[in-house]
C-alpha cells in the first residue's frame, strides 16, 4: 500500500499492517531541513508582476519542499500551504505535487469556514458582535461555509485533493473559548455543513482545535470529521480517554506534547510519544503526529528523536487479524 | 433598600444586562449610597465572582468580556462621583506579550480581568523587549509587572526580562507575575517570577494582597 492508502485505511479506521501512518500540519524547519524558506514564510508582494516563467519556477521550488518533507520524514501525507492563497495556485500546487510522486501521497489543504478563537485585538469585538447582533454573526457563518463549499467544488472538479484541514482553534488549555451552548449556536450547525458539504464531494475531513477539547468533544463528534487532530495534552487531552470515548467513531491524530518537544528532556520526549501509540494504536484508527505541529524554533533534533520512538514501536503486527480487536461501544 | 440595589447591580453583572447595571448605580447614587459602596460591594464582587465561575470552568470568556463591559458602563455612571470621593486605583500594573511572541489573547484577557478588579493598567502591547519593560516600570513605578508568552521557544525572554529588571535595579521595586500556555508554577519559579496566574481570573485573584 501506498503512504496514502494507508493514510486514508486510518481515517476509515480499517486494520493496517505495519508502521502506523504520520504526518504533521506544518513542518516549519524547511531552512534546516533543506536550506529553503517555509513556502507560508514568503511575502510574494510582486507575484503579480512575476512573468509566468519565474512564477513556475515558485511554484516548482514549494511543490519541492512539500515532496521533500514527506519523503524524508516518511510523512503519509502532505499538508500544502498555497501562497499566494489563491484557488489558481491551489491547482498549480496540486498539479505539480501530483505530477511528481502520483498517488503516493495523501493531499490536503486548509479548509475550515467556522470561526476559531478571535485575536486578542478581535475578541471584544467578536464577542460584543454574539450578544448585540447574533442573527448577523450567524449569517456571516453562513457565508463563510458556502464560500468555502464553493471552493471545494471548484477543486473537487479539478481533482488531485484528497481533502480538507479545519484547522479554527476553539479551545484553550482550560476549555473553550465560547460555552458549550454558544458553541452549539454560533459554531456546530455550521461545523456540520461544512463537514457534510466537504464529504458530499468526496473528501476526507480533519478537524484539528489545540486546547481543551474535553467540553464540546460531542458537539465535534456530532459534526463528523473523518479525524481530530491534536488532542493536545497541554489542554489535558489523554489520548487514552479519548479513544475510549469515541476511538470507534472518528479516527485520532496526535497527542505527542509539543511543549515537552521543545522544553521537555529527551526522556520526557521519547515518552510522550510511546504513550501517543501505545493508547492512539490499539484497534487502527489511529495517525502518529505532534499536537500543533513542527514549528519555527522548535529543535529538528527533537522531532527526530519523536519518529525513532515511532519507527520503533509504532508498528501494527504483520497480520491484521492479530491486532487486538477494539471493543464495541456499538 | 441598599441590599436591594447592590443585588441588582451584582445580578446585573452577572447576567451580562448593562441597562440593569447602569440603572442600578444611577438608582444607588439617587438613593445616597456610597459610590465605594457601589463599586466594591456590588461590581468588583460580582467580577469576582464571574472569576470564580471561569475558574471552575462554569464561565467561558465571552460572558467574562460582558460582564466587563457591564462593569466598564457602571464605572462611567460612577466615575464623576468617585473623583469627587478620592477613590484611586488599587495600584498600577505594567503586562505586555514578550519578545517575539505576538499573541495577546491571554494578556488582554489580564488586562480586562485586572481592570475590573480596581487596577490601573498600562498594557505594552505584544513582541515586548526586555529594554521597554525596563523603560516602562522606570516611567510607570507600577507594583506589578506581568509577562505572558503563548510559545515554549519564547516564554524563555521571561527570564531575560527579569535579568534586564535586576540589571537596572528595579527589581526589586516590583512583583513579577507570569503566566501563558506553557508556563508553569514550576516554570515561574525557575526564571524568578514572583507569582504564576494559570489565567486570567487567577490573575486578578493573585494579586488581590498587593493592593496600595
Amino acid at each position: 500500500m501506498q503512504p496514502r492508502e494507508r493514510f486514508i485505511a486510518a481515517l476509515e479506521r480499517r486494520p493496517l499492517t505495519g508502521r502506523v501512518p504520520h504526518f504533521e500540519l506544518v513542518f516549519f524547519l524547511t531552512m534546516e531541513a533543506f536550506g529553503k524558506v517555509h513556502p507560508s514564510h514568503r511575502n510574494y508582494s510582486q507575484w503579480m508582476q512575476m512573468e509566468e516563467q519565474e512564477r513556475n519556477l515558485h511554484r516548482d521550488e514549494m511543490a519541492d519542499i512539500f515532496i521533500r518533507t514527506a519523503e524524508r520524514f516518511e510523512q503519509s501525507a502532505i499538508f500544502m500551504h498555497p501562497n499566494p492563497d489563491t484557488v489558481e495556485e491551489d491547482i498549480h500546487l496540486i498539479d505539480r505535487i501530483r505530477e511528481r510522486t502520483g498517488d503516493r501521497y495523501f493531499l490536503m489543504r486548509h479548509g475550515d469556514a467556522t470561526f476559531s478563537i478571535p485575536d486578542g485585538t478581535q475578541m471584544t469585538g467578536f464577542v460584543y458582535r454574539l450578544y448585540d447582533e447574533p442573527q448577523k454573526v450567524k449569517e456571516e457563518a453562513q457565508l463563510r461555509v458556502d464560500l468555502a463549499l464553493q471552493r471545494a467544488e471548484v477543486l473537487a472538479r479539478h481533482g488531485g485533493l484528497d481533502g480538507f484541514a479545519l484547522c479554527s482553534d476553539y479551545c484553550f488549555n482550560t476549555g473553550p473559548f465560547l460555552s458549550p451552548d454558544q458553541f452549539s449556536e454560533f459554531i456546530t450547525p455550521y461545523l456540520v455543513q461544512l463537514v457534510a458539504g466537504y464529504r458530499d464531494l468526496g473528501y476526507y475531513v480533519i478537524k484539528h482545535t489545540d486546547g481543551n477539547i474535553l467540553p464540546i468533544l460531542d458537539q465535534l463528534l456530532a459534526a463528523n470529521p473523518h479525524a481530530l487532530h491534536s488532542l493536545d495534552p497541554q489542554g489535558g487531552v489523554d489520548i487514552a480517554e479519548v479513544k475510549r470515548i469515541c476511538g470507534d467513531q472518528v479516527c485520532l491524530i496526535g497527542n505527542v506534547n509539543c511543549g515537552l518537544l521543545d522544553t521537555g528532556t529527551d526522556e520526557e520526549v521519547i515518552e510522550s510519544a510511546r504513550y501517543a501509540l501505545a493508547h492512539g494504536m490499539p484497534g487502527g484508527g489511529y495517525i502518529f503526529s505532534t499536537s500543533n505541529c513542527i514549528y519555527t524554533g522548535m529543535r529538528l533534533a527533537r522531532y527526530e528523536l519523536m519518529l525513532d520512538v515511532w519507527r520503533r514501536e509504532g508498528n501494527y503486527p504483520q497480520s491484521p487479524t492479530s491486532t487486538p480487536p477494539r471493543k464495541s461501544h456499538d | 433598600m441598599t441590599e436591594e440595589i447592590l443585588d441588582r447591580i451584582y445580578d446585573g453583572v452577572l447576567r451580562g444586562d448593562t441597562k440593569a447595571v447602569t440603572a442600578g448605580v444611577q438608582a444607588g447614587l439617587d438613593a445616597g449610597l456610597d459610590p465605594q459602596q457601589l463599586l466594591d460591594d456590588a461590581m468588583v464582587e460580582a467580577m469576582e465572582e464571574i472569576g470564580h465561575r471561569f475558574e471552575n470552568n462554569e464561565c467561558f470568556v465571552p460572558e467574562m468580556l460582558i460582564a466587563a463591559r457591564d462593569m466598564k458602563e457602571g464605572v462611567a455612571v460612577l466615575t464623576p462621583y468617585l473623583a469627587d470621593a478620592g477613590v484611586k486605583p488599587l495600584g498600577k500594573v505594567i503586562i505586555g506579550t514578550v519578545r517575539g511572541d505576538v499573541h495577546d489573547i491571554g494578556k488582554n484577557l489580564v488586562r480586562i480581568m485586572m481592570e475590573s478588579s480596581g487596577w490601573e493598567v498600562v498594557d505594552l502591547g505584544v513582541d515586548v523587549s526586555p529594554e521597554k519593560y525596563v523603560a516602562a516600570v522606570q516611567e510607570h513605578h507600577p507594583r506589578i509587572v506581568g509577562m505572558s508568552a503563548l510559545l515554549t521557544t519564547t516564554m524563555s525572554n521571561m527570564k531575560l526580562i527579569i535579568d534586564a529588571l535586576e540589571n537596572a535595579g528595579v527589581r526589586d521595586q516590583v512583583k513579577v507575575m507570569v503566566g501563558g500556555a506553557p508556563v508553569t508554577q514550576d516554570y515561574a519559579q525557575r526564571v524568578g517570577a514572583d507569582l504564576y496566574a494559570l489565567d486570567a481570573a487567577a490573575a486578578a485573584e493573585v494579586v488581590k494582597t498587593l493592593a496600595v
